[in-house]
């Protein structure tokens, strides 16, 4: 992974997303690391599928019916979920949380898919901005999903039940010591484990450590928020 | 929101508009290569990357620019993240910017507009 470039790109993104992607072959709680990998193929996937660009195209998502162009045999509801993510996260509403559930998929599953494939993200984002090609899907490693033993979680008004802290200390940064971004994944743990690996090395709250200022930081995140219309 | 946060440690008042008005001048060095960056790298639109990245680099620093993608592609995928899971605001972030958030139109990507703009859309056959 990023073998070919001449980019100074930051020692900790290199190691994180090697782990990450390793992390992504392996099995994880609820899925097995064949599965994981088909949902990064099927996020690529969704970048050249004729459904999700007539989607948008269109005034709502919603309003455009069709198949996708799919390359797993991951659930139909899930594989439409990925797509609307990876291509449309800024007009993704809870019903496509819902229509996932209501397909019988439990919500510790359709956290742990929000992981890899957002972790995905990151890792060809990161890529593909850089001139680079991404880089080849990883092995899957042979196994079936560990299972996890239960999570301390609780709702708070999110989809999805999130970590339980008791710490609600405001730093100068101004969130809590464990924002609720944090948390939002608390169902699985391992999902949490997952997606802060590879995106650890891109943020730090206060004394970022790379060569962008804070206030710099600051302001491609507001942009990246804008764009993708995120509420948090 | 961090960015007024950020303003503030630093004695700075940025202009938060400019996040969402191109015209405006934020006040964050090299804002204009920042947000061609972001927005190309946000986009996917690679091809025109190749000219944004060497603009920003003769202007930023060839480190500067790459580190600058490199929080665009994190925050491509954790503000995925958020929208995925449906989670509220920190409480403190909420009670702390109603206004800013107004000023600023976040107020309108709260879950259930979203849900009203872009599914009633479909409903009455957008």
């Amino acid at each position: 992974m990023y073998d070919d470039t001449r980019y100074p790109i930051s020692a900790a993104v290199l190691e994180r997303h090697g782990e990450a992607w390793r992390m992504i072959a392996s099995p994880g709680p609820f899925w097995s690391g064949a599965e994981r990998v088909q949902m990064v193929a099927e996020a690529r996937a969704a970048m050249h599928c004729d459904l999700c660009r007539r989607r948008k195209e269109a005034l709502s998502p919603f309003a455009v019916q069709g198949s996708h162009d799919t390359v797993s045999d991951l659930p139909a509801a899930l594989i439409d979920m990925i797509h609307r993510l990876r291509t449309d996260p800024a007009r993704y509403t809870r019903s496509v949380f819902a229509s996932v559930i209501a397909a019988g998929i439990p919500r510790e599953r359709y956290i742990e898919a929000v992981s890899v494939v957002n972790a995905s993200v990151i890792v060809d984002t990161m890529h593909a901005s850089l001139g680079l090609p991404l880089p080849e899907l990883p092995m899957p490693e042979p196994g079936l999903p560990t299972g996890q033993p239960t999570p301390d979680v609780v709702e708070e008004g999110a989809w999805v039940p999130i970590t339980r802290v008791s710490d609600r200390n405001v730093s100068d940064t101004g969130l809590p010591g464990a924002p609720n971004i944090a948390r939002s994944m608390g169902s699985v743990p391992a999902a949490v484990e997952l997606f802060f690996t590879a995106f650890r090395g891109h943020y730090a709250l206060r004394d970022i450590p790379l060569a962008v200022s804070q206030p710099q930081a600051e302001f491609i995140a507001s942009r990246v928020s804008a764009l993708n219309e995120c509420f948090y | 929101m961090l960015l007024r946060a950020s303003g503030q440690r630093e004695n700075r008042d940025f202009n938060l508009n400019a996040v969402n008005e191109a015209d405006s001048d934020s006040g964050v060095e090299h804002s204009d290569h920042l947000r061609a960056l972001t927005e190309a790298a946000v986009g996917s639109r690679w091809e025109e990357l190749t000219s944004i990245r060497a603009a920003a680099a003769a202007a930023m620093g060839e480190q500067a620019m790459v580190d600058a993608l490199t929080v665009a592609a994190g925050f491509n995928g954790i503000t995925r993240v958020a929208d995925a899971t449906g989670i509220p605001r920190d409480p403190t972030t909420q009670e702390s910017t109603v206004s800013m958030r107004s000023e600023t139109g976040i107020d309108d990507f709260d879950y259930a507009a979203k849900t009203a703009r872009y599914e009633g859309r479909a409903a009455a056959g957008g």
